[in-house]
């Protein structure tokens, strides 16, 4: 098997060595061949034999074909050669040399029809390849050609468009960069024409263009530089956004507004615009004060704008303070104007988007934002408004107010009252800073005022020459023209309610005309009134035009009124004495007089200022009360220190308790103490809300007889006093009304410890009179001289009696003669003849009990004498009952009581002294000695024990 | 009230009815005209502090009622008026006549060294003039009177009037004609140590008649 295959690979050997095409076969090879067949049929016949001689061949001869088996036999023969062993291997030689030739050729001719047939294909497939090459040189011929002739020229020309194709698209980017680069231009002109909206849209495009040409290299730093642009564009916006601040536009704000939602900050919009409206508050307020103050100090100083807000405010002058007010105010109001409008503006702007937006997506953000924007807007609200006060709070009290005349105060009140009903529309805000400072500005303002007018009362005082002042007797604090303002609440003048109702009315003038910031017309509330201001009366009521009305067909104004009154005396005075004489007649001891001077007259007239006062200053219209209060303390004081106080004693008629109790009160609060020398400086202090002692006017004199030690003015000062309190317990319901009621306490304290004490004065102002005008001492001379223990029953009164009662006549004379000029109060007349009736009755007690000795004859005397008495006093005076009669009666008649009678007489009757008692007692001679003792010793007693 | 000032002096003014008296302090003191102007009833009472001459003085300014009822109640503020203004109308022959009586008023009331003014108001109704300003002229140079015309309506030579009389009270009490320090003499020093010292030399005097009795 091994030699088959390596007879095989040697053929195949063979074959591949040679090309058949190449080889050249010659038929001589095949020719020699018998040669070996001949030989091998001679030795060996049979395969077994065969085989085995080839296989006995040695195994060197198989292995390789250019190995020499020639040579390897020779050097296999020994060094002594033997021919038969030579012989031998050469026998042995041929005969393997035959079987192999045998098998070779047997192989060759088994093979031989395969090999002609496949090299007879051989010759077939050389014979198409030589065709195919044929094809191929010419194919290759004709391409060579074509190459020349063809090919180069239109792929140059396919390359060519290929690259105008990409230049085309270069260009195109390079336009559109260019686009770019002028869009930078357009942007800004965009800006400045305020197409916010467009311009971002235009930059946003830009840059989204600018994306895409990324890979350009000037791109880089255009796509920078739009980026700066968009800043740019964004603080051109917020300029923008801070303009809405003053200025409110409805198409300016729309477009800032969509210009922000186009860069997707609305909230970061909003929180700008609120730190605008805050920024623009302060400068606003700023600006104005600032100009003012500039304004009005001239180029003295040029470093105000460094200053604080506060401090500058300290440099308004008092001069420019309303004008810079309005002008703040309304500044003010603009800013705030401009954020309700922005609050409006976002409250439609909601309902529209409402209803066009479908996204579902982009609605959770937009509710979002709206929430946001909603809430911020709400919150913003207060802030803005405690912003706006707190600069006019720093403002309003920068300055001391105190030197304003009053409309002119009343002008500012108005504006920041106006100021406070903004807020209170604006958001529902109290104002509480604004409140406050108007308060402190009011207080701080009537207390000077009120100083002024206590000053101005006490020069009154001092000047005042206590003559009656001549109105209409008739006269009425409301026929002033300070209290015009309750004349229409007079008709219905218990309708008390109505006061608040008329105050009401002035606010709500404008709440009816929809509020401030609906104002259609684009007008600040401050220009509004400060025309209306300059056409009014700051003191004209409420029901003003109605006013007018009635004033011109009644003659309810005073100068009528006592233009009247003046030429029905003229008149009366012309035509006859009778007429004058009724005149005066009707007017003696009038049950009410009205009766001023002008001291009262000027309180009256400043009490009706205060009241007004109180209505306009509601937060301190209690303090104004008070000041009210003063006014008429000072009045009531004055008349007392000036008439009543130089009493020497009032013989147990003592001064009413009460009212020594409030003129204590009096002098303690509002008089300056007289400083002692030795500390006057630590009692400055308290004096400072106190006013001095006024002293009487010269010209006065209250201690000539011949003038009735001044009774004239006595009266005057008393009734005119009664005259005030009369018309303040007019004015009780009215002040009332004015007042917190937490305070009415006082208000009631007032009128039952002061106004109605009034009245009580007069008891001290006339006793000076009427202890004075009657000789009551000479009386008591002229008694002593009479004798009482007389036996025999008189019928003739004592002259002391008649000269009692002739002082008495003189006195009425003269009192009616005063009565003439004067109109005399019936409680006047009285009071003045109640003294004089009573100090009578007590010197007649005392004329009786100096009598040592007295008979039964001599106290009927007495009586006779008093009886006398009192009959010519009825006559003289009609008073009824002659007051105190039983003083001088019960002690006559003491005098008839049998011992045990006169001891528990005695006990019971302690009205008199005990000199006049124990005159009683010696005087009576029916009891003895010892039981007159017993009872003396019995009221020394009495006397010492009641010390 | 905390404002100082160097004088205090005390200022009348009187004339007749509707001579414009109110009007003419109402235009000093509050710079307007007083429109719907009343008839005074009694006194009214006004002050102004003024610059005289570098000084300034605090005028203390009594308006008194013209019409006749009122005199009682009136004469009493003529004591101790430095100063006064004696108004008539110019276009009221009336008023001018009465000027006579209101001097004599004047000149028995108050103090012996009182400084009067004469004033022709209504300066403004010139097609109404009554009372020529040669007449009224003379009439003040007669009566040793200064003489002005003003216009309470307008203004004029109102607050000129004021300083003129006040002018003249300053100048008589630097000659020393007039002596501040004497009773009834309408003027009052402002420094506030010299004032006290003042009202205790009034105290002092106002007792005197109250030891007498």
């Amino acid at each position: 098997m091994d030699l088959k295959k390596k007879l095989k690979s040697l053929i195949h050997k063979q074959d591949s060595q040679q090309s058949p095409v190449e080889e050249k076969i010659s038929h001589d090879d095949f020719q020699r061949e018998p040669s070996f067949t001949k030989f091998n049929q001679q030795q060996v016949t049979n395969p077994e034999e065969e085989q085995e001689v080839i296989d006995s061949i040695g195994e060197v001869y198989f292995k390789d074909e250019t190995h020499d088996t020639s040579q390897l036999e020779l050097e296999k023969l020994p060094e002594k050669l033997e021919l038969e062993q030579i012989d031998n291997d050469r026998i042995k030689l041929r005969r393997q040399l035959q079987c192999v030739s045998r098998r070779v050729s047997e192989l060759v001719l088994q093979n031989h029809p395969a090999y002609v047939g496949e090299l007879q294909r051989v010759m077939e497939l050389q014979k198409t390849l030589q065709l195919g090459s044929v094809i191929c040189a010419d194919a290759r011929r004709q391409l060579s050609v074509a190459r020349e002739s063809f090919t180069t020229a239109s792929l140059g020309l396919l390359a060519n468009y290929r690259k105008r194709q990409l230049l085309k698209g270069l260009l195109k980017s390079l336009h559109t960069i260019k686009t770019m680069q002028r869009t930078d231009m357009r942007l800004r002109e965009m800006m400045e024409e305020g197409d916010y909206c467009g311009a971002i849209q235009l930059c946003l495009e830009c840059q989204k263009a600018a994306a895409t040409f990324r890979h350009y290299k000037c791109i880089s730093e255009l796509s920078s530089k739009l980026q700066d642009t968009l800043d740019m564009l964004e603080e051109q916006l917020d300029v923008a956004l801070s303009k809405i601040c003053t200025n409110f536009d409805v198409h300016h704000y729309e477009k800032v507004q969509t210009a922000y939602k186009l860069l997707g900050k609305t909230q970061t919009a909003m929180d700008q615009l609120h730190m605008h409206f805050a920024s623009a508050i302060h400068n606003t307020a700023f600006q104005i004060v600032l100009g003012y103050v500039e304004l009005c100090s001239g180029t003295k100083e040029t470093n105000f704008q460094k200053k604080q807000y506060a401090d500058l405010c300290k440099y308004v002058t008092i001069e420019s303070f309303t004008p810079c007010l309005i002008d703040l105010c309304k500044a003010l109001w603009g800013v705030m104007r401009s954020y309700h409008k922005t609050m409006k503006w976002h409250e439609a702007h909601d309902i529209q988007t409402d209803s066009t937006e479908s996204d579902v997506s982009r609605n959770v953000e937009l509710s979002f934002d709206k929430r946001y924007i909603k809430q911020k807007l709400e919150n913003g609200l207060i802030r803005i408004w405690q912003d706006v006060q707190q600069k006019v709070r720093t403002y309003i009290l920068g300055i001391d107010l105190s030197e304003f005349k009053l409309d002119e105060f009343i002008q500012f009140l108005d504006l920041v009252n106006r100021m406070i009903e903004i807020g209170d529309e604006f958001c529902q805000s109290k104002s509480e800073g604004l409140q406050e400072s108007l308060k402190q500005q009011s207080l701080n303002y009537f207390k000077n005022l009120h100083r002024a007018k206590m000053d101005e009362l006490r020069m009154f005082l001092e000047n005042e020459g206590w003559e009656m002042c001549p109105v209409k007797s008739n006269f009425h604090i409301v026929n002033l023209v300070e209290f015009r303002f309750m004349r229409h609440l007079n008709k219905d003048i218990l309708a008390l309610n109505h006061i608040d109702n008329s105050i009401d009315t002035n606010d709500t003038n404008f709440q009816e005309r929809g509020g401030y910031f609906q104002d259609v017309i684009e007008c600040s509330p401050f220009e509004i009134h400060v025309d209306q201001d300059e056409n009014e009366d700051v003191f004209a009521g409420v029901g003003d035009v109605e006013e007018v009305e009635r004033d011109s067909d009644s003659d309810s104004d005073i100068p009528d009124e006592l233009k009247h009154d003046y030429i029905d005396e003229i008149t009366g005075e012309t035509h006859s004495r009778p007429g004058r004489r009724r005149i005066t007649r009707s007017r003696s001891f009038h049950k009410n007089v009205s009766l001023v001077t002008n001291t009262s007259l000027n309180i009256c007239r400043v009490i009706g200022k205060y009241m007004q006062m109180m209505r306009l200053l509601q937060p301190i219209a209690f303090d104004v009360l008070t000041s009210l209060a003063q006014l008429f303390d000072f009045y009531m004081y004055t008349v007392y220190i000036f008439f009543g106080y130089d009493l020497h004693s009032m013989d147990g008629l003592e001064i009413n308790n009460r009212l020594k109790t409030t003129l204590l009160r009096i002098q303690t609060s509002l008089i300056v103490e007289v400083p002692l020398p030795s500390h006057t400086e630590s009692t400055s202090q308290d004096n400072k809300d106190r006013i001095p002692q006024p002293h009487l006017s010269p010209i006065i004199d209250l201690h000539n007889a011949s003038r009735l030690y001044g009774l004239a003015e006595r009266i005057v000062a008393v009734e005119s006093l009664i005259f005030l309190a009369q018309q303040l317990e007019f004015l009780e319901p009215h002040l009332e009304t004015m007042i917190p009621s937490t305070k009415k306490a006082f208000l009631q304290q007032f009128y039952s410890q002061t106004v109605k004490m009034a009245t009580e004065l007069r008891k001290p102002v006339y006793w000076a009179v009427s202890s004075n005008v009657i000789h009551f001492d000479s009386i008591l001379q002229s008694m002593s001289t009479v004798k009482w223990d007389i036996k025999e029953i008189m019928s003739q009164h004592n002259p002391y009696v008649d000269i009692l009662i002739k002082n008495f006549a003189d006195f009425h004379l003269r009192l009616s003669e005063l009565s003439r000029h004067l109109p005399i109060s019936r409680a006047a007349y009285e009071i003045l003849w109640d003294h004089c009736i009573r100090l009578a009755n007590r010197t007649f007690v005392d004329g009786y009990a100096n009598a040592k000795k007295c008979t039964n004859e001599g106290r009927a005397l007495m009586q006779l004498d008093f009886q006398q008495y009192l009959r010519s006093m009825e006559k003289l005076v009609d008073i009824r009952p002659i007051p105190d009669r039983e003083y001088v009666e019960t002690y006559i008649k003491a005098y008839y009581f049998p011992e045990n009678q006169l001891e528990s007489w005695l006990q019971e009757h302690r009205e008199y002294t005990v000199r006049q008692l124990q005159a009683l007692v010696s005087s009576v001679d029916h009891i003895n000695k010892k039981a007159r003792q017993k009872l003396c010793s019995m009221l020394e007693e009495a006397e010492k024990n009641k010390r | 009230m905390s404002e100082t000032y160097d004088f205090l002096f005390k200022f009348l003014v009187i004339g007749s009815a509707g001579a414009g008296k109110s009007c003419i302090l109402h235009q000093f003191i509050e710079n307007k005209f007083k429109q719907d102007s009343n008839h005074t009833i009694g006194v009214e009472f006004g002050s102004k502090v003024v610059n005289v001459g570098g000084k300034s003085v605090k005028l203390q300014i009594w308006d008194t009622a013209g019409q006749e009822r009122f005199r009682s109640v009136t004469r009493s503020y003529y004591r101790g008026a430095a100063g006064a203004l004696l108004v008539y109308d110019i276009t009221s022959r009336e008023t001018y006549n009465a000027l006579t009586n209101w001097l004599t008023d004047a000149r028995t009331l108050a103090s012996p060294n009182i400084v009067i003014i004469l004033v022709g108001n209504k300066k403004d109704l010139e097609t109404e003039r009554e009372v020529t300003f040669l007449e009224a002229s003379r009439f003040a140079q007669e009566n040793e009177l200064m003489f002005l015309e003003t216009s309470a309506l307008t203004g004029e030579n109102v607050e000129e009037t004021f300083l003129k009389c006040a002018r003249s009270i300053l100048t008589k009490i630097e000659s020393g004609e007039l002596d501040p320090e004497r009773m009834g003499s309408g003027i009052q020093y402002g420094d506030a140590s010299l004032r006290r010292l003042d009202r205790h030399k009034q105290q002092r005097e106002l007792k005197k008649p109250d030891c007498t009795c």
